[in-house]
């Protein structure tokens, strides 16, 4: 009777828990882009499916904020081609929470075996993902890289830029701004990602170039703002000669503390990105250059090649080079005015005013 | 009616039950989609490629779970199972990255993950028995310690593996293309070796024994010390069978590997009836819990949910069901307090 008892109570509380949690408690998921409905028959009102097209979204992860413009570029894209082509294109977004090789995998069969017609990813471990890409390949599902690639895999097409070329730039501006020479950190994020390390090669290759440049180090962290900003303080402690840092990522600069804790008369910082929280730093001398991605076009341009693709029939590039924008105190202000433009609702009023 | 009856008492029934009434929820609401290589419409979950692939998430984590669960019956408890993992597939990687091999590849690869669990199960209970710590404690420094490991020996690189190990864990079995059913098999075989461990041996007994009361099962002789570090073997065990299956499947490994894996895998223990103070549990039950929580999670993209509520949903889901459970459980013994 005791295992009857509990395997009803078992019973009750999973039924109650599912019903309270997945009946009432969560909203549905905002469906994106133009789609006036999605391609489902069975829970939302059915529409012409054969028309419809449903793009998946996997970026890395869900709370990065690059990755969340990229969605908006790829729901304005998915708006704007849906009245070119008179049908609903859909994007579902199905990015992980964290970066997770193994989920990315998972989610690109999830997106094939619920009728996607094109996937959008940007690979957190290109090894990882490249079977299941293949087998999305293989059952009719075109497939498209953006940010990050995995050049071994049946993808057709990669948006992004040249991590290394975009390493060399940033100590270039770096070796700039030192006059060539002094001693330099590397901020390099989280070691296990493939396009970062390329960066750090190319930072490294570019300062061989320099007989006066000296790394002291590069350093890796978890890649949230907090843990940059104090490995970066943690560093300069431990090295005060440190003149300058050459960043593969703007993480440190989305906090406030280094515009407190450093000095611009005594240390400059070069990263690659250039989002909201980051313009301080330029505006202020510390960062006189920063060069930004625009994670925006990643959805955006990735979405407008799939559709090039898999409804114009078009040709389109196996690798679609990206440019970095340099964003310096000159060009501050259209460049926070683009950044509302792609939706970032944080870009501080001041610099929207900016020429 | 004897065999109703048995069937409503077994400790799987609730669990089973809720599985299949999520299934039949899933199918009906899922929607569909036409397949664009065939053009036949297709239901958006019951389709041998959801169920498989839903099968093959949950199985890696149903596979430790199995051997957590071991552990958490004889009153322990492992969080450096995600780890293990780690390293295990690491350590496969760099050993077989340049080879090109056949059977004896796959062969080697599951000796050397299970071995490196071994190890490290065996360290773990070591540890646990010869300086008398928590095992909380001690498998929570052992999961920064083993993970360390593998960071430094990968040097944090993604390291591809051989390509017969893929297509030994993507094997179709004569099932067509584009469907690996060979995690899920694996998953069922361990479910049931460790329920017939528990169940049906004395050792599996002693395990109950110890973790129901341990004060007595030393009074009775046994040998606490050998059946702690068996346990912490046997999780070790099937953390690097996990680790085998999950780097082969995905055809790479890393360091990063399964993190954050060992609360899922407690969690499915936990969900299936294991009681944290020991005493009680099932290999079955908890590979049920593996995939319950792992439907759980398909479920919200198949409804198209937000998943920016993922994580509250899963915790809740557990939270809730377990202290019901758990009154349950008092309910039923103050009933039976009652009778005598």
């Amino acid at each position: 009777m005791n295992g009857r008892r509990q395997a009803l109570g078992r019973l009750a509380g999973t039924t109650f828990a599912l019903a309270a949690l997945l009946a009432a408690g969560c909203p549905k998921a905002p469906t994106s882009g133009a789609a006036p409905a999605p391609t489902q028959s069975g829970p939302s009102p059915a529409p012409p499916a054969a028309k419809a097209i449903k793009i998946a979204m996997i970026a890395k992860s869900s709370t990065n904020p690059v990755f969340l413009s990229a969605r908006r570029g790829a729901e304005t894209a998915a708006k704007d081609l849906s009245a070119k082509i008179s049908a609903p294109i859909e994007i579902v977004w199905l990015t992980p929470p964290e970066e997770d090789g193994q989920i990315q995998a998972q989610r690109i069969a999830q997106a094939v075996n619920e009728g996607a017609n094109a996937i959008l990813i940007s690979c957190s471990d290109a090894g990882k993902v490249t079977g299941a890409i293949d087998d999305a390949v293989a059952r009719g599902v075109p497939v498209m890289t953006f940010d990050s690639d995995a050049p071994k895999s049946k993808r057709f097409a990669f948006y992004g830029v040249d991590d290394r070329r975009i390493g060399e730039q940033v100590m270039e501006e770096l070796g700039k701004q030192l006059d060539g020479k002094g001693k330099i950190a590397i901020l390099a994020g989280n070691q296990n990602a493939p396009n970062l390390r390329r960066r750090v090669d190319g930072i490294k290759a570019e300062a061989a170039k320099s007989k006066g440049i000296q790394i002291v180090g590069t350093f890796y962290h978890n890649e949230t703002p907090q843990d940059a900003a104090a490995e970066v303080i943690r560093v300069n402690n431990a090295y005060p000669g440190i003149k300058g840092w050459a960043m593969a990522g703007g993480w440190a600069l989305y906090t406030k503390t280094l515009l407190s804790d450093l000095d611009p008369a005594k240390i400059k910082l070069v990263a690659v990105d250039a989002l909201p929280p980051s313009l301080p730093y330029v505006e202020k001398g510390l960062a006189p250059v920063l060069l930004a991605q625009s994670s925006y076009l990643w959805g955006n341009v990735g979405v407008t090649k799939i559709i090039d693709k898999i409804f114009f029939k078009k040709d389109v590039p196996e690798i679609i080079p990206m440019d970095p924008v340099r964003v310096t105190s000159d060009n501050l202000g259209s460049w926070a005015r683009q950044l509302r433009q792609w939706g970032f609702p944080d870009v501080p009023e001041e610099y929207l005013k900016l020429k | 009616m004897t065999v109703l009856r048995r069937l409503l008492r077994s400790q799987q029934t609730g669990l089973v039950l809720i599985i299949v009434g999520l299934l039949v929820v899933l199918s009906l609401a899922a929607g569909s989609h036409v397949d664009p290589s065939t053009g036949r419409t297709v239901n958006n979950f019951l389709n041998s490629y959801t169920l498989i692939q839903t099968g093959t998430d949950a199985s890696f984590i149903a596979i430790m779970a199995v051997g957590a669960t071991v552990v958490i019956i004889s009153g322990g408890i492992d969080l450096s199972v995600g780890s293990v993992y780690a390293l295990a597939s690491v350590v496969m990687g760099l050993a077989l990255r340049d080879g090109a091999g056949g059977a004896g590849t796959v062969l080697l690869g599951l000796v050397l993950c299970v071995a490196i669990g071994v190890i490290a199960g065996a360290v773990n209970g070591a540890m646990v028995v010869g300086l008398d710590v928590h095992p909380f404690i001690i498998t929570l420094g052992m999961m920064w310690i083993l993970r360390g490991f593998a960071f430094v020996i990968s040097k944090a690189e993604s390291i591809p593996l051989p390509e017969v190990l893929t297509r030994f864990a993507k094997s179709s079995l004569g099932l067509g293309a584009a469907l690996y059913p060979l995690p899920m098999l694996a998953m069922l075989v361990v479910s049931i070796l460790g329920a017939l461990y528990l169940g049906r041996t004395v050792m599996g007994r002693h395990v109950f024994a110890v973790g129901g009361n341990p004060q007595a099962s030393r009074y009775s002789g046994l040998s606490l010390a050998r059946i702690r570090i068996g346990v912490f073997v046997l999780a070790g065990a099937t953390a690097g069978l996990a680790a085998f299956l999950g780097g082969s499947f995905y055809g790479a490994v890393s360091c990063g590997d399964a993190t954050g894996y060992e609360l899922y895998v407690i969690a499915s223990a936990v969900v299936g009836g294991a009681r944290l103070s020991g005493g009680r549990g099932s290999a079955i039950n908890a590979m049920l819990g593996a995939v319950l929580i792992i439907l759980i999670r398909q479920s919200i993209r198949t409804l198209h949910l937000d998943q920016n509520y993922e994580w509250i949903i899963i915790g809740c889901a557990i939270v809730v069901a377990v202290v019901l459970d758990q009154a349950s459980a008092r309910f039923a013994a103050r009933r039976l307090a009652g009778a005598r």
